[in-house]
């Protein structure tokens, strides 16, 4: 039992280093024929792997950070003792059954990492760390597996005395190592553990190689190093098992040497009760913040201030040299440098730097044990003034931030219970934290959706892979992440499982652009991203991925064009003066969900409001984004509006957000209606119309049961009924303004409606919801009359669906009277 | 590492599974071969196999601890054949022991700090950061621009008393001459005249050497002086903090009239556009078109009406010079053999020595550098044959050839004593730049993306190119020649600019596009209104609160209006 004070001092928990990546020869290309992908964006892409990877035995890693000029900077998990430190520079003999405790934890550790296809190479007694309760924890795992094998560095990885003969061999011509090399180094630690002595100390670089190599004449090599550390006779009173266990490690015959997998259950580790041994344990005060998980404390030390490059530059591991004095003299035109010095800062120093945490303890200070752990319902009842600033402010704000991580943790953690609770605090905004995760919950991901993705056969050649392998180098490639080739490599996937598993669609342009948000999101999580896009795609874009979508996207430009009007009547009639017609511009908009048109980080505010939204929410988007760009498309004809729309300008993002809730808000759900929208029922009277019907009306239609519901709702609205005063007064819609309108007068250009009450009445209503109604087979007059009010500028007209007969079955109608 | 031939090698085994139900009286045998060292997911394979052999779902478990344990069982068998093929080789010593020891030998010693022979930085960086240190204190920038103008001052100095002299020696000569040419035949002969003519240029040589070596001396101690005040007023600064001028302990004395810095635009016209590029994530550039006599950019100093006064730019170059913001000029030479005795190329190489180098070598020791590399570059042309994508094979072969710089070849030179650059690119280019019609696979346009290239992995942010890849107005360059040239490159620099934009480099935050001076107004509007059309230049911010405020008040008065017609009413 630990005792949790916001008092008790943070120790650092992070470690920092930092490497560079190979640089590629002058001129290379692909085989692509695109320029090859810089070697450090293939390690990050491959390092992600590695945050995956959870053991009780390895240090967690938590960040890879890609830098300018092919540096890479690796956050992880850092303990500062070592079998290392331990030992006293191994001048400790140990107890045996210490070692083998330890001994056996490697290997499980091994293992573990073996059956992730990962070997360490870099074994070290330095890399070996222990936490506070003596815990074994490895460290610079993943230097071996994040480089390929050593393929996209220029430096050697290990440590030359622990590395074993045929590695000097195969390194050398890019062979992979296998899992043996590591059984190698372990038991080379082993042996400087047990005999209490360092192997070759004084040797040099040359001298050790040579002896390594020779080593393959021997017959029993643990004995001949035994022998070369002065300790031979002490090897030989070991106990026999241990020394069968050595022998299995350092074997030059690799057929004998066992892999850690068989190391761990050698017969040594039952020989002897190491289980007893005390662990160390911690009893004094421990601070809420480490009761955290580690990724969480991470990032918010991050928000807090924390700034990893500049931890690196104090301990001098960052410094750089004036590139004045390492230019080249000479360009060939093929593309070769000549003359230029190599910048002695980009050798390897794996230095490890801590980060101290006291910014992030100092900034949370003030904060009790309570707000560590709060009671979920609770959570609300604070007023914070932070609710009100800016998103972005929030999302950069510590405390914030803090709060946030609590309490969606918890949130998601009870999914799908208290879902309505999770989305009441994802309208106020998702914690970027936990946007892949929330996102998911949103779109109601659930299930084994891993063993579904798993059952998908993503591998058989299809018909689009082609396209797709032309898309992908394209698809968001300024983001490091999705430019790496194992990014690709899993966008490729997820998409073609999407194709396989919905036979129905086909793949069109884009549909990567609209996968590539959910791989990164869930970047080591295919499966989820697979989910998220089937949901995603399924509410949002549902049949626009058929082989012939010319009708689903046909109608969606059109609601766009309707809504336009509807909201903005003169935009409106200035586009459709123009010829300036959504199809022009607004396809890959909707048919991407805008995510070919921003960048990620745009996409992601964008998306956060969209997915909360219902499946119309998109066209409020792309009417938001064109009254942004109101003012340039009011002024510009139509081959300037082209222009502006092939190479959209910078758009503010979070007006957009804000504007387009403001215009799902005006807007009655009828307006947007589509006919392929996804949904479980289509009443009798919703506009269920076919694109050539809605193509001609320049207005959009309104159904009754959005008019019987805006009785009761607060918006304005007037309903015009154009009918002539006979049949108005007979029966019509109670509140309604009777103004009179021949088909044959709407016809003349210049018409204009004679003032009278009902005119004064119509012009005090602007701004109101306009319901224009008659007769249904008056559809034409409807529809001109409809279009002579948006003429006229009056904002928010539409016209009721069905006409006044539909109205028959609700019983609202009633003899007007007159004034 | 080395090649990267072996390095996927993958090695095809087959997995055999047998497969039997009650219905069925023998067992089938399923045949799938599986590439060792295995990449991806068992759980998966096994799905596939499933679905391949149409096999019912129920044995999907034990499918797939099957094929977990061949893939495993493989996978040791491959690296145990690798590990006994190495250490057979090591014993049977098919492989040279000397060559692996070399090799990793090397490996450690060149790319890892612990083991590297040379820690620390080097001499030149110590002096680096020493002086940028200085620049960047106050008071100091003071001192070092007094100081350097005084050493320029008397280099100049000295090179007016040389011409001079010079001057003054080839009239005395000249009259000699030609009073022994007068009298030729009469109290002179043919052999005199010889004598004479031989004597002339041996005073000339004489004087010419007189006056270089003194040069050259001089140079030298003012470079050695300088570096020594540069390190002795750092290590003083650091003794005192905060209040120190070195102005005292400067090696000129006490520089009386300070400078007067031109406030005269240099350049006849320019016109300068903020622009995005990218289509998603979009990253601002800075573009300026300008019209300028190229060497005016580097030249100290200027002459303006009759005075002699700074080049304005001077300072910030001087701050800059060992920061990651570095500026670049493209010049073109059309010598191939790095001499600079003519043209545009002698009169840079004057501007360069009409000043001490105090940071570099002197553009003389440059060049024999460069001629060295060269050797090296034109062997490895010679044996390594083409390695190009994008030149025709005809030209590689004639480039493979040649022992000279070719078109397109470019050579840096490096200058602390130029005005508003760091660093000189020299392309050399040929006559074919004259046609009107090169394309963008010619080998100029190549040159130039190298030099992109370059900048953005040393650290130059600003780069200045003239647009006509030429730096003199000529005859030929017709409106129409100039648009077509002007277009060509700019959107060639584009598109290099983009491809930068990916290596993850240093961006290029200014491209300066140069234009001879004395283009015609009219021309220089044209290419002006030219960059937005291929650039997409940023649209300005446009502050709205304002408009917003004036549209509620229109609706306010509408209401107003509104509300007093239905009282009306």
């Amino acid at each position: 039992m630990t005792c949790n004070c916001v008092d008790a001092p943070v120790p650092p928990l992070f470690g920092v280093q930092t490497l560079f990546a190979a640089q590629h020869t002058s001129e290379s290309c692909g085989a692509n024929g695109l320029p090859l992908t810089p070697n450090s964006i293939t390690i990050l892409g491959r390092a992600q792997k590695l945050r995956t990877l959870n053991h009780p035995n390895l240090v967690l890693h938590l960040d890879f950070i890609r830098k300018q000029h092919g540096r890479i900077i690796l956050v992880s998990q850092y303990f500062k003792r070592s079998l290392w430190t331990e030992t006293n520079n191994y001048l400790l003999l140990l107890p045996l059954e210490k070692v083998l405790s330890w001994t056996h934890r490697v290997l499980d550790a091994l293992t573990y990492l073996n059956s992730n296809g990962v070997v360490h190479r870099f074994l070290t007694p330095q890399y070996i760390l222990f936490d506070d309760e003596d815990n074994v924890k490895l460290f610079n795992y993943g230097l071996y597996y994040m480089t390929n094998s050593g393929k996209n560095i220029t430096f050697p990885i290990g440590k030359l005395k622990y590395t074993a003969p045929e590695v000097l061999v195969l390194d050398r011509d890019s062979y992979k190592s296998g899992p043996k090399t590591d059984s190698w180094s372990l038991g080379i630690i082993v042996l400087e553990l047990l005999l209490g002595a360092q192997l070759w100390p004084t040797l040099k670089l040359s001298q050790i190689i040579r002896k390594i190599l020779s080593l393959t004449h021997c017959t029993d090599v643990v004995m001949r190093l035994a022998r070369e550390m002065g300790r031979l006779t002490m090897y030989q009173s070991l106990p026999d098992e241990l020394k069968d266990f050595l022998g299995k490690c350092i074997c030059m015959d690799v057929k004998k040497r066992l892999c850690p997998k068989e190391l761990f259950h050698h017969k040594i580790f039952s020989a002897y009760e190491y289980s007893k041994i005390l662990m160390n344990k911690c009893y004094s005060c421990k601070h809420p913040l480490r009761q955290m998980k580690l990724d969480q404390v991470y990032y918010l030390w991050k928000l807090a201030g924390g700034d990893v490059e500049w931890a690196l530059k104090k301990k001098g591991l960052l410094r750089n040299e004036s590139p004045i004095l390492l230019l080249p003299r000479l360009i060939i035109l093929e593309g070769t440098l000549y003359g230029n010095t190599r910048n002695q800062s980009s050798l390897l120093d794996l230095q490890i730097v801590e980060l101290p945490l006291d910014l992030l303890v100092n900034r949370l200070q003030h904060l009790k044990i309570t707000d560590y752990d709060p009671l979920i319902d609770q959570v609300n009842k604070q007023n914070d003034t932070t609710e009100k600033l800016p998103l972005v402010i929030r999302e950069k704000d510590t405390e914030y931030q803090f709060r946030r991580i609590i309490l969606f943790d918890r949130l998601l953690a009870a999914f799908p219970f208290k879902l309505d609770k999770l989305l009441i605090e994802a309208k106020k905004d998702i914690p970027p934290f936990f946007r892949g995760e929330v996102w998911a919950c949103l779109l109601n991901v659930c299930g084994d959706t891993e063993s579904i993705y798993m059952s998908i056969d993503k591998e058989t050649a299809g018909v689009t892979d082609r396209q797709i392998e032309v898309d992908i180098p394209r698809c968001h490639q300024y983001n490091d992440l999705l430019s790496s080739s194992v990014a690709h490599k899993k966008l490729k996937r997820v998409l073609k499982a999407w194709l396989v598993s919905h036979p129905k669609y086909v793949y069109w342009q884009g549909l990567d652009s609209l996968c590539a948000p959910f791989v990164y999101l869930n970047f080591c999580k295919e499966h989820v991203s697979y989910a998220c896009l089937t949901a995603f795609v399924k509410k949002y874009l549902n049949d626009v991925f058929l082989k012939d979508n010319a009708a689903v996207i046909r109608e969606y430009l059109i609601k766009l064009s309707h809504l336009i009007a509807f909201h903005d009547p003169q935009l409106a009639n200035h586009l459709d003066e123009k010829g300036f017609i959504p199809d022009l511009f607004a396809i890959p908009w909707f048919l991407t969900m805008f995510s070919h048109v921003f960048p990620l980080h745009k996409i992601f505010h964008l998306w956060d409001k969209l997915l909360l939204g219902d499946s119309s929410y998109p066209l409020f988007v792309g009417l938001s984004i064109l009254t942004q760009l109101r003012s340039t498309l009011l002024n510009s004809g139509f081959n300037e509006c082209i222009l502006l729309f092939s190479d959209l300008p910078e758009v503010d993002i979070e007006k957009c957000v804000l504007e387009s809730s403001k215009f799902n808000d005006a807007t009655p759900r009828s307006i947007t209606f589509r006919k392929y929208e996804l949904r479980t029922e289509t009443r009798e009277y919703d506009p269920c119309l076919m694109y050539e019907v809605l193509q001609n009306e320049f207005s959009p239609r309104i159904s009754i049961y959005d008019l019987v519901e805006l009785k009761s709702s607060s918006l304005k609205f007037l309903v015009l009924d154009t009918r002539p005063q006979e049949f108005y007064i007979e029966k019509s819609i109670p509140g309604s303004l009777n103004i009179h309108v021949r088909e044959e007068d709407l016809v003349d250009e210049n018409f204009d409606l004679a003032p009278c009450p009902e005119l004064s009445a119509l012009v005090n209503n602007r701004g109101s919801i306009l319901i224009v109604v008659d007769n249904v087979f008056e559809l034409n007059k409807v529809r001109s009359f409809c279009r002579f009010l948006v003429k006229k500028e009056y904002p928010k007209v539409c016209s009721l669906h069905g006409g006044i007969e539909a109205l028959e079955n609700f019983n609202i109608l009633v003899p007007a009277i007159m004034y | 590492m080395n090649g990267t031939k072996d390095y996927d090698k993958k090695y095809q085994e087959t997995f055999r599974y047998t497969f039997a139900t009650l219905k069925i009286p023998e067992s089938y045998i399923i045949e799938v071969p599986v590439d060792i060292p295995f990449e991806g997911s068992v759980n998966e394979l096994s799905h596939r196999i499933i679905n391949g052999f149409n096999l019912p779902l129920y044995v999907i478990e034990e499918l797939s601890s099957e094929l977990q344990k061949f893939i495993d069982k493989s996978s040791i068998e491959v690296y145990n054949r690798q590990t006994v093929e190495a250490i057979d080789c090591i014993k049977n010593e098919t492989i040279e022991v000397e060559d692996i020891v070399k090799y990793w030998e090397k490996a450690f010693k060149e790319e890892t700090f612990s083991f590297t022979d040379n820690k620390g930085p080097s001499n030149d960086q110590l002096f680096a950061s020493a002086f940028h240190k200085l620049a960047h204190s106050g008071p100091s920038l003071d001192a070092i621009l007094h100081i350097e103008y005084g050493y320029a001052q008397a280099v100049q100095d000295i090179m007016c008393r040389k011409s001079r002299q010079v001057k003054s020696l080839t009239k005395t000569q000249t009259e000699e001459m030609n009073y022994a040419m007068d009298g030729l035949n009469n109290y002179s002969t043919e052999e005199d005249i010889n004598a004479l003519a031989l004597k002339h240029f041996d005073d000339q040589t004489l004087i010419q050497g007189k006056w270089n070596s003194r040069l050259d001396t001089l140079k030298q101690e003012q470079r050695t002086g300088y570096r020594e005040w540069v390190m002795k007023s750092v290590e003083e600064m650091q003794g005192v903090d905060g209040l120190y001028s070195p102005i005292g302990n400067s090696p000129v004395g006490v520089v009386a009239n300070g400078f007067t810095i031109s406030n005269m635009s240099l350049y006849d016209m320019e016109e300068s556009f903020t622009i995005h590029l990218g289509s998603q994530m979009k990253s601002t550039h800075n573009i300026r078109i300008m019209s300028a006599d190229t060497l005016n950019l580097l030249r100290l100093t200027l002459h303006e009406n009759g005075t002699v006064v700074h080049h304005p730019q001077r300072l910030q170059t001087v701050l800059e010079l060992y920061s990651q913001d570095l500026k670049g000029l493209i010049l073109f030479i059309d010598t191939n053999n790095l001499d600079f005795y003519s043209g545009l190329a002698k009169e840079f190489f004057d501007i360069c020595e009409g000043s001490t180098e105090f940071h570099f070598n002197s553009l003389q020791d440059q060049l024999e550098i460069i001629k060295s590399d060269l050797k090296v570059a034109v062997e490895n042309r010679k044996y390594k044959g083409p390695v190009s994508n994008f030149l025709s094979p005809e030209l590689q072969a004639r480039r493979n050839k040649s022992k000279l710089l070719q078109c397109g070849d470019v050579y840096i030179t490096k200058h602390s004593n130029l005005a508003s650059v760091h660093l000189v690119f020299h392309m050399v280019i040929d006559d074919s730049l004259k046609s009107g019609d090169i394309n963008s696979r010619h080998p100029v346009i190549l040159g130039l993306r190298n030099i992109l290239k370059t900048a953005c992995s040393y650290d130059i942010t600003m780069i200045t190119i003239p647009l006509f890849l030429t730096h003199e107005m000529t005859e030929d360059m017709t409106v129409p020649w100039c648009q077509k040239r002007a277009e060509l490159v700019l959107k060639c620099v584009k598109g290099f600019m983009i491809e930068s934009v990916s290596l993850g480099g240093s961006e290029l935050k200014t491209i300066q596009f140069l234009v001879p001076k004395g283009i015609s107004e009219e021309v220089f509007g044209i290419l002006a209104t030219m960059v937005p059309t291929i650039f997409r230049v940023s649209t300005p911010l446009v502050f709205k609160s304002s408009e917003t405020e004036i549209n509620s008040q229109i609706k306010n008065k509408k209401n107003t209006k509104n509300k007093r017609n239905s009282s009306s009413k």
